[in-house]
């Protein structure tokens, strides 16, 4: 049963056996260079990959992990999907003897139901073994594939009911026997993928990890297996030791936070996520209970290890981002997630849009509660942007192409303590390179219409929200369109007082009789000509609007981000002059007034 | 009339942060000299200089310059507007729907765990971000016509504004500029005086942002280079210099000064590019064409690799003080470790950079109130500096006053002794600097153990041999122009003018080719006329960028080279095929397969071309008679392996075929080179050094 597998593989590591000592400075040399293999391992895949969502994207993360399956070193592409890596492995070393680990080994690893993420996220994995035949490390490397074999090309099945409507789940399989391809596996894993170009992506991850290990073995031979396991040691404890202190200086108490769901895949409303935050003394525990377990939602399955790792990541962005990112991170926080809830779902539930919603609930959540007491980073890593407008054709000679509508635009971009929200989405996502129009357009039967962000489309706050893109397309042939709608009913949380983001919106056949919100969710056939535009919800806003700083709001109405009239209603602030004459000044006495008047309202109202 | 009237001079100049680095070519000879740069206007350090050396020539500054036939110049000054944000008022006129494109930057952000990193400073804030009705589509018609009326309200707007500078970038611009083109009319009429910048000229390639963005930064830094480099033209012809002022570019070539002001981005980055131009000479006269270029001054380490003894120039994604900049740019990548870095204790984390004392205050150990232990006050502990000795040229001396003590505080908190503290900043900075080397490395697909490292800028040798030897390499070259080399780069880099027209379509359809290729010929044809070079001296190599569907980066390979321009005989009908296999090819040694069965897109032609002009010439070999050298001098000094005596010698009094063994320390007047142990240092004929590895040697 997954849920006693995942109580096995979130249970906390010792430290690895040595009887070697270590310098501070020693060990973060030895630090550098894991961390310098795990970029090579994701730069090289990069180099040969043939998917643009490889080769451009940057969705790719390599880590290291040590002999206890602890997380030793990272090289981030995605923060995300930064903690989910050992919990796949972890899975694989229990089956060590089982599954013949030995030198020269390469496995592959995607299920859900064992450590995974959701299927289209292949973790690759090699052990690391010293002269004397000992296992030392595992070097991973993860990214996301263009499809999974499922029903829908890509991965993403809104009625899934399972995990097997989406696609091939692989616990643990070995790809390579002690330095010789497994032509039998691979073959296998390039059968049950729609893209051609899937059998260069998989020898390029296969390669730059067999690259990634061979370094590992010279770094091993040159320190020594003692040194090297000491090193680990130092660089885990003292990355738990600096982020105790962080929390330390933290609040003492309980914070809880509520997030939604619009609805799940099927329409059923208001799928709660529940966190609560507890802070005593140095110690952060990270509790789950109350999210919702109805058992026939679909769609919005989270899975354990996702769950573990979005915690991470809004944990992360909460403390000083010089702190190393290790296992130290997870040794300090103790996360409690019910079975069968959204966050740890029983066997088999489909796992492909959990990684959207609830994952972004459940770090947004938690920026919520921490929000109390460490405002000035509480920013939340999310993009609530459900499934976007994703548009399936078929080309000459039938070959099958995708534009999943991941271009540029403004989304989630909040403000926080001192900043105001600004770029294309939150820091975490900071890696990705979205699409371009002259791209997209050379590739697509497409034309992009307009994708600039919405007047007073941000939340607005004393720090304000970055206001969400507008994105419009005409599609030029019939295409299938293929969206699920989420954060409009409940859009981004602002932040201490600060306004919500705005909503998502999506609509369909625009400037048409057939012209329709999507309320929910489309399969769509769309004739030659259509326009789909699609409303992002912009970043939440932090601390009340009334305490924005008046001349900020005159900045924010020169640049057109703020009109006039919102200036005066969200933000009380009352200007003499127009815009078109750049005139303009903030009447200092009417925005005095009007701000009284709407803190004394907003009392009454309380 | 004598012999030294007929003395032809060329002479290359390099702006840096502290110095105006000079090197004159006088027949083979090259004579090196450096002054204090004057950073409120560059150009008199430039002439002050010019003085100096025409001093040093014995003949009046008008004689003197009377007698070059070339000056080329490499200049900060676009760096520095953008470092210091004080570049023209600019706007930007674009497609109507496109207006952010620069604040989402394609969503890139520089560090994804840092949620209060602070935005980047808006050259074009929303408020002159303007658009107007027009559309362009991919294959060049026009989807939306122009909307001319829309075009005069924005000038209004701009105006009210008070732009300087306007950026004109519209969607696939560069497939069809005939909107640009007109834009560009309507607001120098409308506003006359304001500085044009339009993206089809400035980098005529997909996608967007980079686009828009280049020409943006183009707008910003423009007004400011073209009005130095005009005032600086203007000196040296009042001076008696006669001839064109060549200028580098960050492609590595240099270029007429006419050439530089239709895209003045070009000179962003331009001086370290010539640093490297220069490594690649050295390096292919020393036989040495596979090199890793090392150059640590008081800031930063630049870190760039030359292949085949070529640093050819790449167009990606190059950011720029947080701005793309999509230009061909010398690939160098910079990190925080320099001499000046400050050394501290974080949270018990011994910590070596990226903060640096600059040169004011600098080191504690330069006596001007700084007051943070750096790099530099490290090697002073460690006996590779001395107080005795003197630094920078003689220009001043260290002084260890603080330093023992500010070493003291960091051994207190790491719990052991200064001189050990002061050990460890030493090794922290080389692990810091070997992990970045491979970084750049990887990205290249190189083993660094196959390459020869090539060391320069004021504390490059201090720390090659040792970098050396943590990556692998047995052999290390110094040469003795190494402190100047930048200044030595630019007379080395030909003139060139590498220029790219975008053209999307299969592979197998290639019909447009010719008339785009004939197009970049005459801008070079005339821009070379210009700098009267004819045609026929001209070397073209004629390229295409190419890439399968799907992929988003092209790759660049070459087609034809050809000596003069307008034969273009080889574009018949088998270019296509040929196109094919070469880009086949290129994959193969860039990504280690082809797609057989797949179509490759063509997505550009590129013309490079260039003049062979006179460089110095370097001397390689070791035929001199070996001999020790002499010891100078013996100081305490620890090389990485505990504090121990070691011998000084003085870097004038070395001679070709002079050889020594470390543990040792060799003196110049501008830099520390140290030889490591277990490291053999030796002097070629031409006067240069070389390290090598003892053990690689048996």
């Amino acid at each position: 049963m997954s849920f006693e597998l995942n109580k096995r593989i979130i249970a906390k590591r010792p430290p690895l056996p040595t009887s070697a000592t270590i310098d501070p400075v020693t060990a973060s040399i030895i630090r550098g260079a894991f961390e310098t293999v795990c970029f090579e391992a994701t730069t090289r895949l990069a180099r040969a990959a043939s998917s643009p969502i490889i080769n451009q994207s940057n969705e790719r993360n390599a880590t290291i992990i040590d002999s206890n399956g602890r997380l030793a070193a990272v090289s981030v592409g995605v923060p995300h999907l930064t903690f989910v890596s050992q919990l796949t492995v972890r899975y694989g070393l229990e089956m060590y003897d089982e599954f013949d680990w030995g030198p020269g080994d390469v496995f592959v690893g995607n299920d859900p139901d064992y450590g995974g993420g959701h299927l289209p996220d292949y973790n690759v994995y090699a052990p690391v073994y010293d002269d004397d035949g000992e296992l030392v490390l595992i070097q991973t490397l993860q990214a996301h594939h263009g499809d999974t074999g499922g029903k829908d090309p890509g991965g993403f099945t809104l009625e899934a009911t399972d995990i097997f409507t989406e696609g091939l789940a692989i616990p643990c399989l070995k790809l390579v026997q002690r330095g010789q391809k497994r032509r039998d596996s691979i073959k296998l894993l390039e059968r049950n993928n729609r893209f051609q170009t899937f059998a260069g992506d998989l020898a390029a991850m296969i390669g730059a990890v067999q690259h990634a290990v061979k370094l590992l073995q010279g770094f091993i031979r040159k320190w020594g297996t003692d040194k090297a396991r000491a090193a680990i040691n130092h660089n885990i404890e003292h990355s738990e030791r600096r982020f105790r202190e962080e929390v330390k200086k933290w609040r003492d108490g309980t914070y809880a936070a509520d997030v939604y769901i619009d609805h799940d895949t099927l329409g059923t409303k208001d799928v709660k996520v529940h966190v609560t935050c507890t802070i005593k003394g140095d110690q952060l525990t990270v509790d789950l209970t109350g999210t919702d377990d109805r058992q026939e939602l679909c769609g919005v399955w989270n899975t354990y290890a996702n769950s573990c790792s979005y915690i991470m990541t809004q944990v992360s962005a909460s403390v000083d981002p010089t702190i190393v990112k290790n296992e130290g991170l997870f040794n300090s926080v103790e996360i409690i997630i019910p079975e069968n809830c959204i966050a740890q779902p029983p066997d088999n539930k489909p796992a492909a849009l959990g990684s959207f919603h609830p994952a972004c609930e459940i770090t947004e959540a938690v920026c919520v509660a921490l929000s109390q007491v460490a405002p000035e980073r509480s920013a939340p890593q999310v993009y609530k942007i459900g499934m976007p407008n994703s548009v399936i054709g078929f080309g000459k000679g039938g070959k099958i192409w995708i534009d999943q509508g991941v271009d540029a635009r403004s989304m989630d971009a909040s403000a926080v303590q001192g900043i105001d929200g600004w770029g294309s989405s939150c820091v975490g996502l900071g890696n990705l390179l979205l699409s371009e129009a002259e791209d997209g357009e050379s590739r697509f039967p497409i034309i992009n219409i307009s994708r600039e962000m919405t007047i007073d489309a941000g939340g607005a706050g004393r720090w304000r929200g970055a206001p969400g893109s507008l994105n419009v397309k005409r599609i030029l042939e019939p295409t299938l369109a293929i969206a699920w709608m989420v954060s409009s009913s409940h859009p981004l949380s602002g932040m201490r007082g600060g306004d919500d983001a705005i909503s998502y919106a999506s609509r369909f056949e625009v400037g048409t009789e057939n012209e329709r919100a999507i309320e929910l969710s489309a399969r769509a056939q769309l004739p030659a000509g259509a326009v789909i535009a699609y409303q992002h919800g912009g970043g939440a806003g932090f601390e009340p609007a009334v305490l924005r700083d008046p001349e900020a709001v005159k900045e924010d109405v020169l640049d057109e981000l703020v009109s006039i009239a919102a200036a005066r209603d969200k933000y009380g602030v009352v200007f003499d002059g127009t815009l078109e004459k750049l005139d303009l000044v903030v009447n200092i006495a009417a925005t005095k007034a009007l701000r009284e008047e709407m803190l004394a309202s907003k009392d009454k109202a309380a | 009339v004598s012999q030294t009237d007929r003395v032809v001079y060329r002479i290359g100049i390099d702006i840096g942060g502290t110095f105006t680095d000079f090197a004159l070519l006088k027949g083979p000879e090259v004579i090196l000299y450096k002054n204090l740069s004057t950073p409120d206007d560059s150009s008199i350090g430039v002439m002050t200089g010019l003085a100096k050396l025409a001093e040093l020539e014995a003949v009046t500054l008008s004689d003197f310059l009377g007698r070059c036939d070339a000056i080329v110049h490499g200049t900060t000054i676009a760096d520095n507007t953008l470092i210091q944000m004080n570049g023209a008022l600019t706007g930007l006129i674009t497609t109507e729907g496109f207006r952010d494109e620069m604040a989402y930057r394609r969503g890139f952000k520089e560090d994804v765990w840092d949620v209060r990193l602070p935005p980047p400073s808006e050259i074009t804030p929303r408020r002159r971000r303007l658009t107007v009705p027009e559309r362009i589509l991919h294959d060049g018609t026009i989807y939306k016509a122009l909307d001319e009326a829309a075009v005069r309200a924005c000038c209004s707007r701009l105006k009210q504004h008070n732009v300087t500078s306007v950026a004109i970038s519209f969607i696939f611009s560069f497939v069809n500029p005939v909107h640009e083109k007109r834009v560009a009319e309507i607001v120098a009429e409308e506003m006359p005086g304001v500085q044009i910048s339009c993206s089809h000229v400035v980098l005529p390639r997909q996608p967007e942002y980079d686009r828009t963005s280049t020409t943006i930064v183009n707008a910003y830094v423009a007004p400011k280079v073209t009005s130095y480099l005009e005032q600086l033209v203007r000196r040296l012809k009042e001076a008696g210099y006669k001839d064109q002022l060549m200028v580098m570019q960050a492609s590595g070539g240099v270029m007429t000064v006419q050439y530089i002001e239709g895209a003045p981005v070009r000179v962003l980055a331009s001086g370290p590019a010539g640093g490297v131009i220069g490594a690649a000479h050295v390096g292919v006269a020393k036989g040495h064409p596979n090199l890793l270029c090392v150059d640590m001054g008081g800031t930063s380490y630049d870190i760039s690799v030359v292949h085949h003894g070529e640093a050819p120039a790449e167009a990606g994604w190059n950011m720029h003080h947080r701005y793309l900049v999509g230009v061909p740019m010398v690939k160098v990548e910079t990190l925080g470790a320099g001499g000046g870095s400050i050394c501290q204790v974080k949270s018990g984390a011994l910590e070596v950079g990226p903060e640096s004392a600059g040169a004011k205050p600098g080191p504690i150990c330069y006596g001007r109130g700084g007051k943070q232990p750096t790099v530099t006050d490290a090697l002073l502990m460690l006996g590779i500096l001395s107080a005795e000795s003197s630094f920078a040229g003689g220009s001043f001396s260290l002084n260890k006053d603080g330093v023992v003590e500010a070493f003291e505080e960091i051994g207190r908190q790491m719990g052991y002794s200064a001189e050990e503290a002061a050990f460890d900043c030493w090794r922290v900075v080389n692990a810091n600097m070997s992990q970045g080397v491979r970084r750049i490395t990887a990205g290249k697909g190189i083993d660094p153990k196959d390459l020869v490292m090539l060391a320069y800028g004021g504390n490059g040798p201090a720390f090659a041999a040792i970098q050396a030897e943590d990556l692998g390499i047995d052999r290390v070259l110094v040469p003795k122009a190494s402190p100047n080399f930048s200044a030595l780069g630019t007379l080395v880099a030909n003139p060139s003018i590498d220029e790219e027209r975008s053209y999307i379509s299969p592979a197998d359809s290639v019909s447009g080719v010719k008339t785009l290729w004939q197009e970049l010929e005459e801008r070079a044809e005339k821009y070379f006329a210009d700098a009267r070079f004819p045609a026929d001296r001209v070397t073209a190599k004629y390229q295409m960028n190419m890439r399968y569907p799907g992929q988003n980066w092209s790759l660049t390979f070459d087609v034809k080279t050809t000596t003069g321009l307008h034969d273009l005989s080889f574009v018949d009908d088998t270019i296509g095929p040929k196109a094919i296999e070469a880009f086949n090819r290129r994959h193969m040694e860039e990504y280690g397969h082809v797609r057989e069965d797949e179509m490759p897109e063509i997505t550009g032609v590129r013309l490079s071309t260039s003049v062979e002009t006179p460089s110095p010439k370097v001397l390689a070999g070791f035929t001199s008679l070996v001999a020790a050298a002499n010891v100078a001098k013996a100081r305490r000094a620890n090389l990485g392996v505990g504090y121990q005596m070691t011998n000084i010698y003085h870097g004038p009094d070395l001679r070709p075929g002079h050889e020594l063994i470390g543990p040792a320390i060799v003196e110049e007047s501008f830099t520390t080179i140290v030889v490591y142990p277990g490291w053999k240092f030796r002097v070629d004929d031409a006067g240069d050094y070389e390290l090598n590895r003892a053990v690689a040697e048996q």
